[in-house]
């Protein structure tokens, strides 16, 4: 993951000193000067099929809720916008099914 | 032909045997008419929250093949069925094999525990162990 995300760096910046500092950016060395570079963040459920996000996968579902109960943005979690739907609709599934509280989080599903 | 998954939650007082006569019951609404039904058993889980004064449930998925209007009468005599005190349907695109809840196909071969030494994890298991988002 780290590999492919330097690697796309290197692209377009054309050198290899690339050192990792704070959590989220990328110190790229050019020429004069080095400058820190947002990486850009991948959707976590790339590898997972669309027909995996289910309302009876709790341990995936469990994932994506806070807390409260909440249901986690997708600003936060990067999750591509049709799994995002796929997600939400599968939680609201859940809750009605007495599978997944709507106030917390169970503790003992994880 | 279309494909449906009905979920429901039968009350906690009910034995096995009960479960049984329940989910065969309910799922010769669907063979009556040509449909086909497959039972699942997910075992006498905690609910989330009270739901009709009970705090656990049985929970069975039947699988169904089936035309719309069957599946309408199945909601329709789970409705004022005392025993159901929560359903839900969905319509689906394909059936899988064994749900992630999987238990036994019916009560009565239900045995606690055994999903613990089950199966190893899956590919899927091990890609949702990398990330979490709540501090």
């Amino acid at each position: 993951m780290l590999q492919n995300k330097n690697n796309n760096n290197n692209n377009n910046f054309n050198n290899n000193n690339n050192t990792e500092n704070e959590e989220g950016f990328v110190k790229v060395s050019l020429v004069n000067q080095s400058v820190f570079i947002r990486k850009k963040k991948t959707c976590p459920l790339r590898d997972i099929d669309i027909s995996e996000i289910d309302y009876k996968n709790l341990k995936l579902l469990n994932k994506f809720i806070s807390e409260r109960g909440k249901i986690i943005p997708s600003r936060i979690t990067n999750v591509e916008i049709k799994k995002q739907r796929a997600i939400a609709q599968a939680i609201k599934r859940a809750r009605n099914l007495a599978l997944i509280s709507p106030i917390k989080k169970d503790a003992t599903s994880n | 032909m279309s494909l449906y998954e009905t979920v429901f939650i039968a009350r906690q007082d009910l034995t096995a045997e009960d479960v049984d006569a329940l989910s065969n019951k309910l799922a010769k609404i669907i063979t009556d008419a040509n449909g086909k039904v497959e039972k699942e058993y997910w075992g006498l889980r905690n609910l989330s929250y009270k739901v009709k004064k009970n705090s656990r449930g049985h929970y069975i998925l039947l699988k169904i093949n089936s035309e719309y209007p069957v599946v309408a009468e199945l909601k329709r005599v789970m409705g004022f069925n005392e025993d159901v005190i929560r359903s839900a349907t969905f319509l689906v695109e394909a059936h899988k094999d064994e749900s992630y809840m999987f238990q036994s196909a019916n009560a009565k071969d239900y045995k606690a525990g055994k999903i613990a030494t089950r199966k190893e994890p899956s590919k899927l298991d091990l890609v949702i162990d990398q990330f979490q988002f709540d501090a």
